[in-house]
């Protein structure tokens, strides 16, 4: 996973690179979700699917990111493995989530409240670059 | 004057920084802190921060920094802007926060310290059975009780068979934000919130039985009802999910709504609209909603602590005498008029990790306590003291103050120090009890993790935010 885990005195961020720009919501998702936990393996018991458009990449991020999170908190349940397909114009993304239910979980972060746009970049370097914050 | 990362701050006092008005600034920068507390600011990003609010249009006098200011996500954590909102002054969801209306509740009772010791485990085991906390599901109250929660907040806890009336008095609001609308909450945030009403959540969220140990101001502790030695419970939540989905929804709108008012900020998570605009009557709308949720929340909670209590000691809800003293929020904005420029000015006043602190005489008052001035609550990190003080008059920032220690390091670095069984072995060595859903993030919430609560009390009283009245010790405290 190409992931970091950003210091912030009051909450937690991440940043996170990938080949291709789904990649890197792969990598996202499983960065945020693993700032709550880190289930090994991933033994996914239940799967949602969720779809989501946007205007720009930088609000797909947040929305999709977002999206699992009402999610996981909504059908209690920690996600760890990531299907995304993204949508032409990379407008839209399809991701399929495995979860597993939080009570059979070693929680070691707090729950994460929101995703925020503060600090938020997500561009195209050498590889895609990702960096995102939370309110924890 | 001293220079931090590029920016200028000038010395007004032993207690006062101003930045400077630059670039898009509308407003100086201004923080309350000894230089003790300035060495913290200068080492993050908390005083870029304070600038960046500066831009907000409308913004009246300065943008504000309480003494526990540190680094948050648009607005700095103890961030305290008025926009005026007849000259097109805007709202900002970041200047409310994510958890919307979180706050501080604090109880009294007849219980001393020694009473309390000689049944603290079994008071621990009670609230850690009644009191829903950590992360998923679990709540006291039923999901049908949301929609008038929604609109008439903690009225509709009360009638719906929780507290007592005198709880709405000692409330901030009396326990309902005005202009709720609960159509205005998103099908998103009823889902989210529905399985959580009555419930603590996590992170820095805690229930803390407390003692009074100093009484600094003896009048104004006896208006409140505080006695030294007497045994005192606080409650610190919000509105949970319910209130932080909105937060997210309302941003999104609003970051495309800002466009269109010819609005840019230098950080997207100050995304703000006029006050008077369709889009900032809607966030005020679904705002007051989630507050009320949270004054709602913290209601029940303490109705569950009372009949812990009694409960544990064999009296009646009312033996064990735990009236409120009071309840605050800290992550709120609110439409209030103050003076600018010699004139009544209805402002639109953004607290975001700083307390409401009314003064002497104002009239939302209650009549038993408008004398002295509002009770504002400040709790400390784990183990060590939290404070009630009282609102001053002249206070420099809109009736503000401080909300609490303020952080000092991110968790990360917190974790990285000790882990979680150390924290507990040394607030339990020190004699104070831990009931905790996760002992890993008890080092989250380590003492060492947070600034010095009584510096940041001081700089309060000597900036003329707020007096002292009780510093109060820790004896157990209930985590998610």
């Amino acid at each position: 996973m190409s992931v970091r885990v950003l210091s912030h005195t009051a909450d937690s961020g991440i940043e996170a690179t990938a080949a291709s720009f789904g990649g890197l919501v792969g990598e996202l998702l499983r960065g945020m979700f693993s700032l709550i936990a880190s289930p090994e393996p991933c033994a996914a018991t239940r799967w949602i699917a969720v779809h989501v458009d946007s205007q720009s990449r930088e609000d797909l991020v947040v929305d999709v990111l977002s999206e699992l999170l009402y999610h996981s908190e909504v059908e209690d349940l920690l996600f760890c493995d990531f299907e995304v397909v993204v949508g032409p114009r990379d407008g839209s993304v399809d991701v399929r989530a495995g979860g597993i239910p939080f009570d059979a979980v070693d929680v070691s972060g707090p729950p994460i409240k929101a995703v925020t746009y503060h600090g938020l970049v997500v561009e195209q370097r050498e590889e895609w670059y990702a960096r995102v914050y939370f309110d924890v | 004057m001293r220079q931090t990362g590029g920016m200028e701050m000038v010395r007004v006092s032993d207690v006062r920084w101003d930045i400077p008005v630059t670039g898009g600034m509308r407003v100086p920068g201004r923080i309350f802190a000894s230089d003790a507390l300035m060495e913290h600011v200068d080492s993050e990003e908390a005083a870029r921060q304070v600038m960046n609010v500066a831009h907000l249009p409308g913004i009246v006098e300065a943008s504000f920094a309480m003494p526990d200011i540190h680094w948050g996500y648009g607005f700095p954590i103890g961030g305290v802007a008025a926009t005026a909102v007849a000259a097109g002054g805007v709202v900002s969801p970041g200047g409310v926060g994510f958890d919307i209306c979180c706050g501080v509740r604090l109880l009294a009772s007849v219980f001393s310290e020694a009473e309390v010791l000689s049944r603290r485990q079994e008071l621990m085991d009670g609230l850690a059975r009644a009191i829903p906390r950590g992360v998923g599901r679990g709540s006291i109250a039923p999901a049908a009780l949301m929609p008038d929660v929604l609109a008439r907040g903690a009225v509709a806890a009360l009638e719906a068979g929780y507290g007592v009336p005198g709880d709405l008095a000692r409330c901030e609001e009396h326990g309902t934000t005005q202009g709720a609308d609960p159509a205005a909450i998103s099908a998103h945030a009823l889902e989210r919130g529905r399985h959580q009403l009555g419930s603590l959540g996590a992170g820095n969220h805690f229930l803390e039985i407390q003692v009074v140990g100093e009484v600094h101001d003896p009048d104004a502790a006896a208006a409140f009802g505080l006695a030294e030695g007497m045994v005192v419970v606080m409650v610190h939540c919000g509105s949970r999910g319910l209130g932080h989905q909105t937060c997210t929804d309302q941003l999104r709108t609003m970051g495309a709504a800002m466009q269109r008012h010819g609005i840019s900020v230098p950080d997207r998570q100050l995304a703000c609209v006029p006050v008077e605009s369709k889009e900032g009557r809607s966030y005020l709308a679904a705002m007051s909603a989630s507050a009320n949720f949270a004054w709602a929340n913290r209601h029940i909670l303490a109705d569950a602590t009372r009949k812990v209590f009694a409960e544990t000691f064999g009296v009646s809800v009312e033996g064990t005498g735990m009236r409120l003293i009071y309840d605050v929020a800290h992550n709120l904005a609110k439409l209030e008029t103050h003076e600018v420029d010699g004139l009544p000015t209805l402002l639109c006043v953004h607290r975001k990790g700083a307390t409401r602190a009314f003064g002497p005489g104002w009239p939302e008052l209650a009549d038993d306590i408008r004398p002295i001035g509002q009770p504002v609550l400040v709790p400390g990190s784990m183990g060590t003291a939290s404070w009630v003080l009282r609102g001053m008059s002249e206070n420099p920032a809109f009736a503000s103050a401080a909300h609490g220690a303020g952080r000092l390091m991110s968790r990360t670095m917190a974790r990285r120090r000790s882990p979680g069984r150390v924290v507990r072995e040394e607030l339990e060595t020190a004699g104070i009890a831990v009931s905790t859903g996760s002992v890993k993030l008890l080092a989250e919430e380590a003492p060492y993790a947070y600034k010095d609560v009584d510096e940041v009390i001081d700089v309060c009283h000597r900036a003329g935010l707020a007096a002292p009245v009780a510093r109060l010790r820790p004896l157990g405290v209930v985590k998610g």
